[in-house]
């Protein structure tokens, strides 16, 4: 994941490739928080494909780019 | 599945990094061929991220454990995320306030800096402006790792 200085810059830098996906920094800040709180702590678990997704889901991050293999 | 010595061994190799700031040599986690095998395991896993070639760590996910374009500064210390999720990632892992250093893939030469506060504000600054809150994080090729 990049990060851009504005929605034109990234545009200019795809120079017409297919784009993914954009999200703002404050989504990104709490994609951050929610996928990796727990990364260092004692008691991690491995994360399942089902609560990573359901991270995603209470973000309202749908569609086919945020399904998870 | 990670089985509970293994999941043992990846708290010892976090808790590492957080308390040096640098990932361990196999050795500086106890018998070094014990530990090798352990991360090998954990790198089938997806818990940890080896070198190939080596057998090195290379990514404690949201830590890169080699430089990248992504500096974060957190916790007293300078760390290195593998992309931009990882980098605001750092802050969250280690609780903390933090600064991310990167630069704008498109313009390149200008470096900018966000601040990360654990209550989600975010500000956005740039070495040529003021200010601008129209940053924004963009994803090109890959899809959201499992991990």
């Amino acid at each position: 994941m990049n990060l851009f200085r504005s929605e034109e810059h990234i545009v200019r830098w795809l120079a017409g490739r297919e784009p993914g996906a954009t999200i703002s920094v404050a989504k990104l800040s709490e994609l951050s928080q929610a996928w990796w709180d727990d990364r260092v702590s004692p008691d991690w678990v491995p994360h399942t494909r089902e609560q990573n997704q359901a991270i995603l889901e209470r973000l309202g991050l749908t569609g086919a780019f945020w399904q998870l293999a | 599945v990670v089985d509970e010595p293994d999941l043992q061994l990846r708290r010892r190799t976090y808790a590492f990094l957080v308390e040096h700031g640098r990932a361990p040599v196999a050795a500086e986690l106890g018998d070094p061929v014990e530990t090798v095998a352990g991360w090998r395991r954990l790198h089938a896993e997806h818990a940890v991220v080896l070198n190939p070639g080596t057998d090195e760590l290379r990514m404690l996910n949201p830590f890169s454990v080699v430089p990248t374009a992504y500096r974060v500064q957190a916790a007293g210390r300078w760390w290195y995320g593998n992309c931009a999720w990882d980098a605001f990632g750092i802050c969250a892992a280690l609780h903390a306030d933090g600064r991310i250093e990167t630069s704008c893939p498109d313009c390149g030469a200008r470096r900018w800096s966000s601040s990360f506060g654990t209550n989600a504000r975010t500000t956005i600054r740039s070495s040529s402006t003021s200010s601008s809150r129209r940053c924004a994080g963009g994803t090109t090729s890959s899809s959201p790792e499992a991990g």
